[in-house]
């Protein structure tokens, strides 16, 4: 993975990269020149105070005697002899222009003064030669950094760069939703056990999806990386964007999720997870998601330099309702999702307005909408529950709860996931902007929502599920309202994809 | 000197603006090396005993100085350096200023001719 993305990071790294390097190695060779500088200038004061240290020992010698017979210098060619007298009188330069007379032992002393000075400057020009050499010590490294984990960072702000693009695209639908690709992965794993219907087809389309899912929650990831709240929603995220990595082992999960799926919607969300982590390698996905989710992360980051080319990375995630799980005690978590939230409240006003989901259709671009859009053709007709997910108690919380206890919740959910599937799976397909499935899955929704009777298809293909799902319990499969999670979206994609010859027959149905 | 680089480094675009700022830093610098010099005559001066006799290098001329006279004079001129010091500190950050108001109309221009710019490879590549 990593040796795809990287040719085309190194591209993007290359055009910083030679830059980098450049003021990396014009900041060394400015370095050197001031090292360089400040080793003359102390070379320079030690040959100082050399001379004064030689200067103080000729004045303490120079009063031994009262005369001294020396060759005087003569101007600049000759020499005379003399004598020197007056051995202990000394005419001291002090500075600017200005002499004194003193002793032997006084111009002693002012030279102990002045090489105090020259001391005090020597220290100074070693102290700036270490920091110095410290610096070049830190340029070096940055120049070796830059060498060699140069790639890493381009890597990362190309990845940056792609997801906020794409990131943005989708923002701009929901700015704080996070792509629920997690959602919609477990669901798929959860569905695609259960519906052993042609999931090929689906599976490679779910393939898709995840891929692009994952992208997109790292691109959410990296984007809201800030959000607590997303943490676990991250690392089913991140889960699912491994499982991404590898759609073709992830779909052949598919089948193995059969058995795990049966206990408790959390537990196939980490069995889904599980597969991802069979898939990537990684086992540490089993109620580990923030393990996960570092590992992932990594992963992400690593896989993410395929983002780049990778068309899934326009997967809407901020249509994606936020996920969030909260821990609720006794093992239940609730999963928080702006998506339901919105879908609540849609489907609250819908509810009051069961015929209102009719003009929300064209509008379904998430799964959310479709949840919203079914809520209101389901009012009376089907249960409208808040989310598939949550547990009939939980109806109006915007939270879905995940807790293993309510299995028979989770089983109603499943069988709910399973007919929303459908449609989520059509709406996340549609809003998850894999082209392909969107129109498709979107004029399905449009047509499936926009009458009863579409749910009436929908119930239809529930009985068809019922001898795949071990516990056909939820008498309200379409209730498509459910969760805003991706996972019925992704179930729903996939179910819709699965069921595109029954949305057929319910759109013949309603034409009819 | 580091700093009259970037000074003289304006010089492209500003002009004389630049070399008074240069020039502003050459006689700051000078002007640095004196005072230190006159600290160390002050503190030698301090170390002198009034047996010494102190005298003044006037051109080839050493002129008798008494050693109070000296030191006043050289604490004089030590205020007078450190004043000057102020003076051409000032003078440089008003001449920063105006070199940095240079640069600034500078890029404003650049900007607007690669707005320009774009404008016309923009209506050209549409048209």
């Amino acid at each position: 993975m990593e040796a795809q993305p990287r040719p085309s990071l190194a591209a993007a790294a290359s055009s910083t990269q030679p830059l980098r390097s450049e003021h990396v190695v014009r900041l060394r060779e400015e370095q050197e020149k001031v090292v360089t500088g400040c080793q003359e200038k102390i070379q320079h004061w030690m040959k100082v105070e050399r001379d004064y240290e030689a200067l103080q020992e000729r004045l303490t010698t120079l009063p031994d005697k009262l005369s001294y017979d020396i060759m005087v210098p003569f101007g600049p060619l000759a020499f005379m002899p003399g004598q020197l007298v007056n051995t202990n009188e000394v005419t001291v330069l002090l500075g600017d222009n200005w002499f004194c007379k003193c002793s032997a032992k006084q111009a002693v002393g002012l030279v102990e003064h002045r090489k105090k000075h020259v001391r005090k400057a020597l220290d100074d020009l070693k102290k700036v030669m270490k920091n110095f050499e410290s610096r070049v010590e830190f340029t070096e490294d940055l120049k070796r950094m830059s060498d060699a984990a140069g790639d890493i960072v381009d890597i990362r702000e190309d990845i940056k760069n792609d997801i906020e693009v794409k990131g943005k695209h989708r923002t701009a639908h929901r700015p704080h939703s996070k792509p629920k690709t997690s959602d919609v992965f477990e669901a798929d794993f959860i569905d695609d056990p259960k519906s052993e219907g042609s999931f090929l087809s689906e599976k490679e389309l779910w393939a898709r999806l995840d891929e692009l899912e994952r992208q997109e929650d790292l691109l959410g990831e990296l984007d809201k990386k800030s959000d607590a709240v997303f943490v676990n929603g991250d690392d089913i995220s991140s889960s699912e964007e491994e499982k991404e990595d590898q759609k073709t082992a992830v779909t052949v999960k598919h089948g193995v999720t059969d058995s795990p799926t049966q206990d408790s919607f959390q537990k196939d969300i980490t069995d889904s997870k599980l597969l991802s982590g069979q898939v990537n390698g990684s086992s540490s996905y089993s109620d580990d998601d923030d393990d996960d989710d570092d590992d992932d992360d990594d992963d992400d980051d690593g896989l993410g330099v395929g983002d780049n080319c990778v068309p899934t990375i326009y997967f809407s995630h901020t249509v994606e309702p936020k996920r969030v799980r909260i821990n609720t005690g006794k093992n239940t978590t609730l999963k928080f999702s702006e998506k339901k939230e919105e879908a609540k409240r849609k489907r609250k006003n819908s509810n009051g307005n069961s015929s209102h989901s009719i003009p929300e259709l064209p509008n379904i671009r998430t799964p959310a909408d479709v949840y919203r859009v079914f809520v209101d053709v389901v009012n009376g007709e089907y249960v409208p529950r808040k989310s598939i997910l949550k547990s009939r108690s939980r109806e109006n919380s915007v939270c879905s709860d995940t807790s293993e206890s309510s299995a028979a919740e989770l089983e109603d959910r499943r069988g709910v996931m399973r007919s929303l599937s459908h449609d989520e799976a059509a709406c996340t397909d549609a809003s998850e902007g894999i082209l392909d499935q969107q129109e498709n899955q979107q004029k399905k929704l449009l047509s499936l929502s926009g009458k009863l009777e579409a749910f009436s298809g929908t119930v239809i293909e529930k009985e068809l599920l019922s001898p795949v799902i071990p516990h056909p319990g939820t008498v309200h499969p379409v209730l498509p309202t459910i969760p805003e999670r991706k996972e019925f979206l992704s179930e729903v994609s996939e179910e819709t994809t699965k069921r595109i010859s029954k949305f057929k027959a319910a759109r013949l149905q309603q034409r009819n | 000197m580091r700093i009259v680089i970037p000074a003289l480094h304006f010089q492209d675009h500003g002009g004389i603006g630049k070399e008074n700022l240069s020039k502003s830093m050459s006689s700051r610098q000078k002007l640095e090396a004196q005072l230190t010099e006159n600290n160390i005559v002050k503190e030698e001066l301090a170390l002198l005993d009034g047996s010494n006799v102190v005298f003044k290098l006037l051109g080839p001329v050493l002129v008798k100085q008494e050693l109070g006279e000296a030191r006043a004079t050289v604490g004089k001129r030590l205020d007078y350096i450190t004043a000057e010091i102020k003076r051409y500190e000032s003078q440089l950050r008003d001449l920063e200023k105006q070199s940095e108001k240079q640069r600034e109309a500078l890029a404003q221009l650049q900007q607007e001719f690669q707005r320009a710019q774009a404008a016309k490879a923009g209506s050209l590549g549409k048209a």
